[in-house]
């Protein structure tokens, strides 16, 4: 078989739909705290490092106390701790935020191998128990509706809770008194300042949210999806749902789609000894995509206006 | 304004000097103070970790019988890539560009090398050297000719693309060399070697027979691409201070409304700099494998020199000296390592740490602020030194450049 009938047979299987969903929901959650710290203005290209962070404590928190909600949790405290670094140093140090983005992922990938070999020696950072890994939960009812039963309603815990995050970020951003505050911050800060907003406070609430969102994502990937942790296993799913938020315009809904544009690929991927060709190829897909985006084929794609620039009150 | 007393008996020359020297010491010492405490909370001994770390970089204080001279001859093959693409990234600083590609750009330098050099196999080293080298260049500058077009034209921001294209170069690598045109057998993943001639020489002969300081000879990997790296740190400071070009560069980063009104065409500048970046990388690429490895392996799929690369340049505050020297000091680091992992039981990833923690410094110019703290060091906020590009907006044209140092 030639590899695009390979592809369109694949395409028809549910299988392949419901690794879809849970490979874009991974690149979701980072994407959707992507999509709040750059709407009020701070640019987070950190979501790499605190993603892994969340999935190195996670795994952590889940082999001591053996409790995967209280490892999700320690999982989104350290994604949001990696965050507030940045914070601090990118809105009270003002620090060029792309620099202080690199820093984090490099710190990351160091800290989390420094962390490994200081804990658990040159072995093996241990597997998570199959009962203390999050769950899947068949939605009773909805799960038998044929092909979209499967692909929906029979998923991980964390693919209904990052669907619902996805509406209610929408929400939050475009219908209520908070998201107006986070996009006038993104927007003209000065502006904002004058009209009585907090600027740091609404920027500091937005990259922490972001890293409570990587951090959930780098749980989901380390004991939900994985059963345990090795050294920078999100392999660049951060840079991916940086791609995604641009891809998507700085909306939820639109980096949803950019997910799972980017899902289906990695799920094509992990099918690969279905399909004939490099998996690899296969594997530059996203980048290459966002590219042509960039490239303004498929219209402009604009950033908040304060995006990346750091807030000195008082300036003009 | 100041009210302050100065001292007197410091020349202004000296003071300068040791306030442009500041910011990039003060910020690797508050690293390497976090960087201990770091791993004193985790039960190790910092000094062990150092003293170890001091062996391996440079070959002082070995205590587990390394040889001092191997230690730094490492070193000299750490410190080579990073200087060329520290050139890459500190020059596209200077139009207020921020290339995070060079990782990207050295992969294309680095396979358009390796498949000159296996295409051409025979061919004499006077031809084929220069061949790859050049075809390295060509790929490097191509790669990061398409941030700076899409940039220039669009006003794609650099960051993104760039960061695309450093993932696209890593899976083409992959491709090419596990199940794809240039995989050595199935099963392995590496190519085949680059041809006699397409190899540097290294700087001492390869013999095993002839005994230098204790070791013999070939185990010095110490290759002649160090006269290029410090070629390209030269030609990074002649074409920055000495050229129209560089005038150019340096007006964009300054200004681009000032530049258009002097006449300077900003779309030009920002591709001729984005290709020039871009060549450097690629040059650094083809080097390793031209003087270091002699195929593509799977040591390229980690690879972190273009990431490196972004700390040497902000270290050395975008002056090729400055590049040459904060070179030396992640070349040592990265050296030491291993040394650090064998002798002290830390694991060499400590230095990735240290890394971050002089990026978050200088960012954030921790070393400003704790001078405006201590009484007597503090100076009038007017002298904060913006030795950092200020943060370019995503996709618009502003952008400002480092001040000279």
């Amino acid at each position: 078989m030639t590899p695009v009938t390979d592809i369109l047979h694949l395409l028809f299987t549910a299988n392949l739909w419901q690794a879809t969903l849970a490979a874009a929901v991974l690149l979701l959650l980072p994407a959707l705290g992507g999509v709040i710290s750059e709407r009020s203005g701070v640019v987070n290209i950190a979501m790499e490092g605190m993603m892994l962070t969340g999935a190195f404590f996670g795994v952590v928190a889940d082999l001591a106390w053996h409790n995967p909600l209280a490892a999700t949790g320690v999982a989104m405290l350290a994604g949001a701790l990696m965050a507030t670094v940045h914070a601090v140093v990118s809105i009270q140090f003002r620090a060029d935020q792309i620099v202080s983005g690199i820093a984090i992922n490099i710190f990351a990938a160091g800290l989390t191998v420094f962390l490994v070999n200081r804990i658990y020696g040159l072995q093996d950072v241990g597997h998570v128990g199959q009962s203390e890994l999050i769950p899947y939960i068949n939605v009773p009812g909805l799960d038998q509706i044929p092909f979209f039963g499967k692909v929906i309603f029979q998923q991980n815990v964390i693919v209904y809770v990052a669907l619902a995050l996805l509406v209610l970020t929408h929400i939050v951003l475009f219908r209520t008194r908070l998201g107006l505050r986070i996009r006038a911050v993104g927007e003209h800060p000065q502006a904002a300042d004058t009209a009585g907003i907090n600027v740091f406070a609404i920027r500091y609430g937005a990259v922490i949210t972001s890293g409570l969102l990587s951090g959930l994502s780098g749980a989901f990937l380390a004991i939900g999806i994985s059963n345990t942790f090795v050294p920078n296993m999100t392999g660049g799913r951060g840079y991916i749902a940086l791609a995604a938020v641009i891809f998507g315009k700085w909306t939820p809904g639109g980096a949803f789609i950019a997910c799972l544009i980017f899902g289906l690929g990695q799920a094509i991927y992990d099918n690969n000894s279905i399909i004939h060709v490099s998996p690899y190829l296969l594997s530059m897909l996203p980048y290459l995509l966002t590219l042509v985006v960039l490239a303004g084929v498929v219209g402009r794609s604009t950033p908040p206006a304060a995006d990346g620039l750091p807030y000195v009150p008082g300036s003009e | 304004m100041s009210t302050r007393p100065r001292p007197r008996s410091t020349p202004p020359a000296i003071r300068r000097l040791s306030r442009g020297l500041a910011m990039p010491l003060g910020s690797v010492v508050l690293a390497f103070v976090v960087g201990g405490l770091l791993v004193l909370a985790t039960g190790g001994n910092p000094f062990a970790a150092y003293g170890a770390l001091l062996c391996g970089g440079f070959g002082f204080i070995c205590t587990q019988g390394e040889n001092p001279a191997l230690q730094i001859s490492n070193t000299i093959v750490f410190v080579i890539p990073l200087i060329t693409t520290g050139v890459a990234v500190a020059l596209p600083f200077r139009a207020g560009l921020f290339n995070i590609g060079a990782e990207g750009q050295l992969l294309a330098g680095a396979i358009a090398c390796t498949a000159i050099g296996i295409k051409f196999s025979s061919l004499p080293s006077p031809i084929l050297l220069p061949m790859v080298l050049i075809g390295g260049m060509v790929a490097g500058a191509l790669w990061a000719g398409v941030a700076g077009v899409l940039k220039a034209t669009i006003g794609a921001h650099e960051v993104v693309t760039t960061i695309m294209m450093n993932y696209v170069a890593q899976w083409f690598l992959r491709y090419l060399i596990v199940g794809g045109p240039l995989q050595l057998a199935p099963g392995t993943s590496k190519s085949s070697p680059i041809g006699a001639g397409a190899r540097l020489a290294t700087v001492l002969p390869n013999d095993n027979s002839l005994i230098i300081f204790g070791l013999p000879s070939s185990v010095y990997r110490v290759h002649t691409g160090l006269l290029i790296a410090l070629a390209a740190a030269a030609i990074f400071a002649f074409l920055l201070w000495r050229t129209s070009l560089g005038y150019e560069i340096r007006a964009v980063g300054q200004s681009q409304k000032a530049a258009r009104y002097a006449g300077v065409s900003v779309r030009r500048t920002i591709i001729v700099t984005m290709l020039i970046a871009g060549a450097f990388s690629g040059l650094a690429g083809a080097t390793e494998i031209a003087g270091v490895d002699h195929n593509l392996t799977d040591k390229y799929f980690s690879d972190s020199t273009g990431f490196d690369a972004i700390a040497v340049a902000l270290l050395g505050l975008g002056s090729g000296v400055g590049i040459v020297l904060a070179a030396i000091l992640f070349g040592a680091l990265h050296a030491g390592g291993s040394v650090m992992q064998a002798d002290a039981n830390i694991s060499g990833n400590l230095v990735f740490i240290l890394q971050a923690l002089i990026l978050f410094s200088i960012a954030a110019n921790f070393v400003g602020a704790i001078r405006q703290r201590i009484p007597g060091l503090a100076r009038p906020p007017t002298a904060l030194p913006p030795e950092m590009p200020p943060a370019a907006p995503l996709m618009t044209e502003a952008a400002a450049p480092p001040l000279e140092s």
